[in-house]
């Protein structure tokens, strides 16, 4: 067996057709994983009786247990209910028509909402206090507050660490294959078995990733440059 | 017409406020002076609930809040009658002058976008920055940052405006030109209590001082009273602390 470089080349064209369904996955679950990560984050900071209680048992669950878990906890575990509730209500609906991509979606939505709660609580600490103050002296409501004044500052602070959440649900998301999603790491492995190439494949399907991450090390960067333009001193 | 009726205020077992009456009335300039730990600030806060008392009403023109839990609308009003300067200026960092100051009106009073530039601009030439719309905070000095600070709440045309000693994180050199344009706006007569610890400025621009000490009020007067004839003993100490005598040669 020998290194063929060329059929890099072909492998990297099929692995093409797996980009949408990476980028999908990625995509919908930081961004749900942040909606989920900043309410999260504020009925811990707020204090929120019963609902900070639960935030919390939810954020050291899922840290303290690994992805590949939560998907397959979803996986086997999500049908069953909704099966369940169906039969109650009488419903026709079965979880056999639920595409298995929304599993992986719905499974990689709760890993993310319990890391990136982590980056929004410490980007929203990050914000001084005075300024929350001075946005209720001007007569803003709590919520006007954190729309207009701490938000937009803790996300310019924490950007360095959210793009670290959306580099690493970017490789999670290869543990779909696990639940027969074909991604890039799944499209890999049907090149690769199909013509007996496992290292030309999965090689490509590095580098795949590799450009991908560098993609959006640098969108960050470019963003990050953007949104701390007003941090940077010296004359206008 | 400001009025607070027993005030009182305990962070933990340390009683800061130990029951405050007074009244402002419209268009004074009330200059609270005191130690530090007299609790002025703290009664400063009270007044617009960044700090919540724990017991008194607090009575600004027809509206009255009473105790520790008014409901959050109630707060929400009494706050849009009154305006802030901070200690730390406590501009929106992510925002140029000009944003500082038309973010309460447009966010707050609903004042449409270029009716809330054409005030933010007028009131920005008012404290001398008329140059300097655009800047963000960082690219401006602290005495620059803080007359935003006063624009942003002289905007908001509130029924009072609250310093909370506005120039004690300043260096020494931009001191003067923030109390030149607070001088300067009291003389339009503004409503505002100040907090501060310059004497001349105070003796200058109060038409009433109020000594506090250890949560108390401990007399109050023209500035006149207060610093020619104070009644009090502790007024007489604090006094020669903070004005002291040549009592060395040279």
């Amino acid at each position: 067996m020998s290194f063929d470089p060329s059929f890099m080349w072909t492998a990297f064209l099929s692995l093409f057709k797996a980009l949408p369904t990476t980028l999908f996955i990625t995509i919908i679950s930081v961004a749900a994983g942040l909606v989920i990560g900043t309410i999260v984050a504020l009925a811990r900071l707020y204090r929120i009786p019963v609902l900070s209680q639960l935030a919390s048992a939810y954020v050291t669950f899922v840290r303290g247990t690994p992805m590949l878990m939560h998907l397959l906890l979803i996986y086997f575990g999500l049908p069953i209910i909704i099966d369940g509730i169906a039969g109650l209500v009488g419903s026709s609906f079965t979880s056999a028509s639920i595409p298995l991509l929304a599993f992986a979606c719905i499974a990689f939505s709760i890993t993310a909402g319990a890391y990136m709660s982590e980056v929004v609580r410490a980007g929203i600490l990050a914000v001084d206090k005075g300024q929350i103050e001075a946005a209720h002296a001007v007569g803003m409501t709590t919520p006007q507050a954190l729309r207009r004044i701490v938000f937009p500052q803790a996300l310019a602070v924490s950007l360095p660490n959210l793009s670290n959440s959306v580099i690493g649900m970017l490789h999670g998301s290869t543990l779909a294959y696990t639940i027969s999603v074909i991604e890039i790491n799944a499209q890999a492995q049907i090149v690769a078995a199909d013509n007996w190439k496992y290292f030309e494949a999965y090689l490509a399907a590095a580098l795949l990733f590799w450009g991908l991450t560098v993609l959006i090390e640098r969108m960050s960067g470019w963003l990050e440059y953007r949104l701390n333009r007003f941090q940077r001193g010296g004359a206008a | 017409m400001i009025q607070l009726e027993g005030i009182r205020k305990s962070f933990g077992k340390q009683q800061v406020l130990g029951g405050i009456n007074l009244t402002v009335q419209k268009g004074e300039v009330v200059v609270i002076l005191g130690p530090s730990g007299s609790g002025k600030t703290t009664l400063l806060r009270c007044i617009n609930y960044l700090e919540r008392p724990d017991q008194g009403v607090i009575q600004i023109g027809n509206q009255k809040l009473e105790g520790k839990h008014p409901g959050r609308s109630e707060i929400h009003r009494l706050r849009q009658r009154t305006a802030m300067v901070f200690q730390q200026y406590n501009l929106f960092k992510h925002k140029t002058a000009l944003e500082n100051v038309m973010e309460g009106l447009t966010i707050v009073r609903g004042v449409p976008r270029d009716t809330a530039a054409e005030i933010g601009i007028e009131m920005l030439e008012k404290v001398g920055l008329g140059d300097r719309l655009h800047y963000y905070p960082s690219q401006l000095s602290g005495g620059q940052q803080q007359r935003v600070g006063i624009a942003r709440a002289l905007a908001l045309n509130p029924e009072v405006i609250l310093f909370d000693e506005p120039t004690s994180a300043l260096d020494p050199e931009l001191v003067g030109e923030v109390l030149e344009v607070i001088r300067r706006i009291a003389e339009e007569g503004i409503t505002m209590i100040i907090v501060t610890h310059e004497m001349g400025f105070a003796r200058d621009v109060a038409s009433r001082v109020v000594f506090m000490d250890g949560g108390a009020i401990i007399e109050q007067g023209t500035p006149d009273d207060i610093f020619q004839r104070p009644r009090e003993e502790r007024t007489r100490q604090f006094l020669r602390r903070i004005t002291p005598e040549a009592n060395y040669s040279i």
